[in-house]
């Protein structure tokens, strides 16, 4: 073998030679750049990014006023506050931010004062919630299981005259809700009790449709079908599962949004029995949801706490929709168009087209799975 | 001095040149003590010429006393090589240089002007200057890289590593999401026993190459291209008439499957002058 100098790669190994080695001339006589000789800056920069020019010393400058900067945003106060006003209160925490799809838990101080609780963000000097003491018409605590890391916290719900409920968030939210109290009252004020609004609007409030109520909800893990046939991606996912007055539907943690989606009348079948998940899953129950879909039924497979529970509420509206009607009312065949009793449509199915109900499909035993 | 008269007469930036005070960009330092102009063969066509203390000389031209700078790769380039190839003919014309790296310019200072500044750089360095020379004396420097190719050498292991094997066994029986799992621990392994393939590899490659040169620079490995990763990165100092056993152990390594070598020079011994 050869040694050579004549390919392309014999450049790149050139230029680190060249660039980064050769006699260290140490002398003031040395043009340098920020203090830092035998130089090339851009050079290096150019050719080696931004790290390097970093631990040659380089960006120092920058690197420090950018560290000056943050550390002054972690310790300085830096809210604007009136003349007399009064600080009661300043404590690390959050402010639950909602506004058309994008929602967030807002980070920042709080300021209570003698007449406004004031969220502020000294980063970006901006104030990320506001409300005078006088606008808190109800407090209450509201529990929640934080999303992912499943650990339970408190959150602190106000109620304003603008007829808004706001969730707020601290460190301790006993002694913000307290400094409120105490602010309240100094003013001849009092919040009554109100009650916590339910958790699941977070996620749910994404979703819900007009008039749409969550009823149920809970955490579940759903197995996906395969995206694509014989593929392996069948893997169980954790999420949340409701069932709201209109429909059954899962909600994804990590993509945020539903994945599951069944209308009410679309469940046909519930079952839950044990069996082995092959999964690191400790939960060995599974709740098969039976549903109407093109083509055919499908099953849905959900594991999770109170199953016995989701069965019994899924079986109850099962239930419901069967109980429908008098013996005289006729219905069309949601098929052909057919005008036909209803009791007859419901448990004999269709005499023109055949179709039949779902609810009496399922109790068909050839359900194709 | 003549040299002087010849650069005045280059087309400058004179103006830049007033405004910035003068400088010398140094090239490299030559075993020789003459007084000549290479001619134009410099960076930018300036004209390279030696400034000689006793019997060694620096090879430089003269410019501003500012850094050459550009974010254009390809400008980059083009000085480096500008840079090489004047190290290149004085390598060639006098045997032995110590390289300076690019970008190296003294400058005026205090009333002193930088080619009286060079001259005093190898008046106070001239022990250390001339013990380096005699270090690189007829010899070179070459660029020694080993790459494999990950997949063919995991292969390798997959298939004579009981522990992998025995993985895979397990992993066969396994209901999917298990399986998923498994697929990960597997993984892991993999990459253990890689990386341990590689410790070994070093040290017995190592080992191999040192027998057959003076002096080893261990450098920082590379990002490879497709399918290869560099897992030695080598430079090393041997005399210019010994490569050929260097080559026959490095066409060994070479031909192991898997394994490929990259083998340049001569280099001027730019590794093997620093501080």
């Amino acid at each position: 073998m050869e040694p050579t100098r004549d390919t392309h790669y014999t450049l790149v190994d050139l230029l680190d030679r060249v660039l980064d080695k050769g006699v260290v001339l140490y002398a003031d006589v040395i043009v340098s750049v920020a203090g830092i000789p035998l130089i090339g800056v851009n050079l290096r920069a150019a050719l080696a990014g931004m790290e390097t020019m970093v631990s040659y010393g380089i960006m120092q400058e920058w690197d420090q006023k950018v560290r000056a900067q943050w550390s002054d945003a972690r310790t300085e106060s830096g809210l604007p506050v009136a003349a007399g006003e009064q600080l009661r209160l300043k404590v690390f925490g959050s402010h639950y931010y909602s506004e058309g799809i994008y929602s967030a838990w807002r980070l920042g101080y709080f300021y209570v004062t003698d007449r406004r609780v004031v969220l502020y963000q000294t980063g970006f000097n901006g104030t990320l919630f506001e409300t005078p003491l006088e606008a808190i018409t109800g407090l209450a605590i509201q529990r929640d299981n934080h999303s992912f890391t499943d650990s339970e916290r408190e959150n602190l719900c106000l109620s304003l005259s603008s007829g808004n409920i706001v969730l707020l968030h601290a460190l301790d939210i006993y002694k913000l809700r307290e400094a409120i109290e105490d602010g309240m009252s100094a003013l001849g004020l009092t919040a009554r009790e109100i009650p916590a609004p339910p958790v699941a609007d977070q996620s749910a409030a994404r979703f819900l449709g007009e008039g749409e109520e969550v009823v149920y909800r809970g955490k579940m893990w759903h197995m996906m079908e395969p995206l694509m046939p014989g593929s392996t991606a069948d893997t169980w996912r954790p999420g949340h599962l409701y069932i709201t007055n209109k429909r059954l539907c899962w909600w994804y943690d990590f993509d945020e949004k539903v994945l599951f989606d069944v209308p009410l009348e679309g469940i046909t079948a519930v079952a839950a029995e044990t069996r082995k998940l092959g999964s690191m899953l400790k939960k060995d129950r599974v709740l098969d949801v039976v549903y109407e879909a093109e083509p055919g039924k499908r099953v849905a497979c959900f594991s999770g706490d109170e199953l016995p529970q989701w069965e019994k509420a899924l079986n109850e509206i099962i239930t419901r929709q069967g109980v429908v009607t008098n013996e005289e009312d006729t219905d069309t065949c949601p098929q052909c168009g057919n005008e036909a009793p209803v009791r007859e449509l419901l448990e004999e199915g269709c005499s023109r087209c055949g179709w039949v109900s779902p609810r009496l499909k399922k109790q068909t035993p050839e359900i194709a799975i | 001095m003549q040299q002087d008269d010849k650069i005045q007469v280059a087309p400058m930036d004179k103006a830049e040149v007033m405004v910035t005070g003068g400088g010398r960009y140094l090239y490299c330092v030559a075993d020789s003590e003459d007084q000549v102009s290479l001619g134009p063969i410099g960076i930018d066509g300036n004209k390279v010429y030696t400034i000689p203390y006793r019997d060694i000389c620096a090879v430089v031209h003269e410019c501003p006393a500012e850094p050459y700078n550009s974010t254009d790769r390809e400008v980059v380039n083009s000085w480096v090589l500008a840079h090489q190839k004047v190290v290149d003919e004085a390598w060639a014309r006098w045997g032995t240089v110590l390289p300076l790296g690019f970008d190296t310019i003294v400058m005026d200072k205090d009333g002193v002007e930088a080619e009286e500044n060079v001259r005093n750089w190898l008046q106070n360095d001239y022990d250390k200057l001339k013990s380096k020379m005699e270090k690189v004396r007829d010899k070179a420097e070459y660029g020694v890289q080993i790459f494999w190719e990950p997949q063919v050498i995991a292969q390798y292991l997959a298939d004579s590593s009981p522990e992998i094997r025995q993985l895979e066994e397990e992993m066969k029986s396994q209901p999917k999401g298990i399986a998923y799992l498994y697929k990960q621990k597997l993984e892991n392994a993999l990459k253990r026993e890689l990386e341990s393939k590689a410790d070994q590899c070093f040290r017995d490659f190592y080992q191999g190459i040192r027998g057959y040169v003076d002096s080893i620079v261990v450098e920082k490995t590379k990002p490879g291209a497709q399918n290869t990763q560099m897992i030695m990165n080598l430079s090393c100092l041997l005399p210019r008439d010994k490569t050929a056993e260097l080559g026959e152990e490095l066409e060994n390594l070479n031909s192991i499957d898997g394994f490929s070598v990259r083998f340049t020079g001569p280099w001027p011994p730019y590794s093997f002058v620093g501080a």
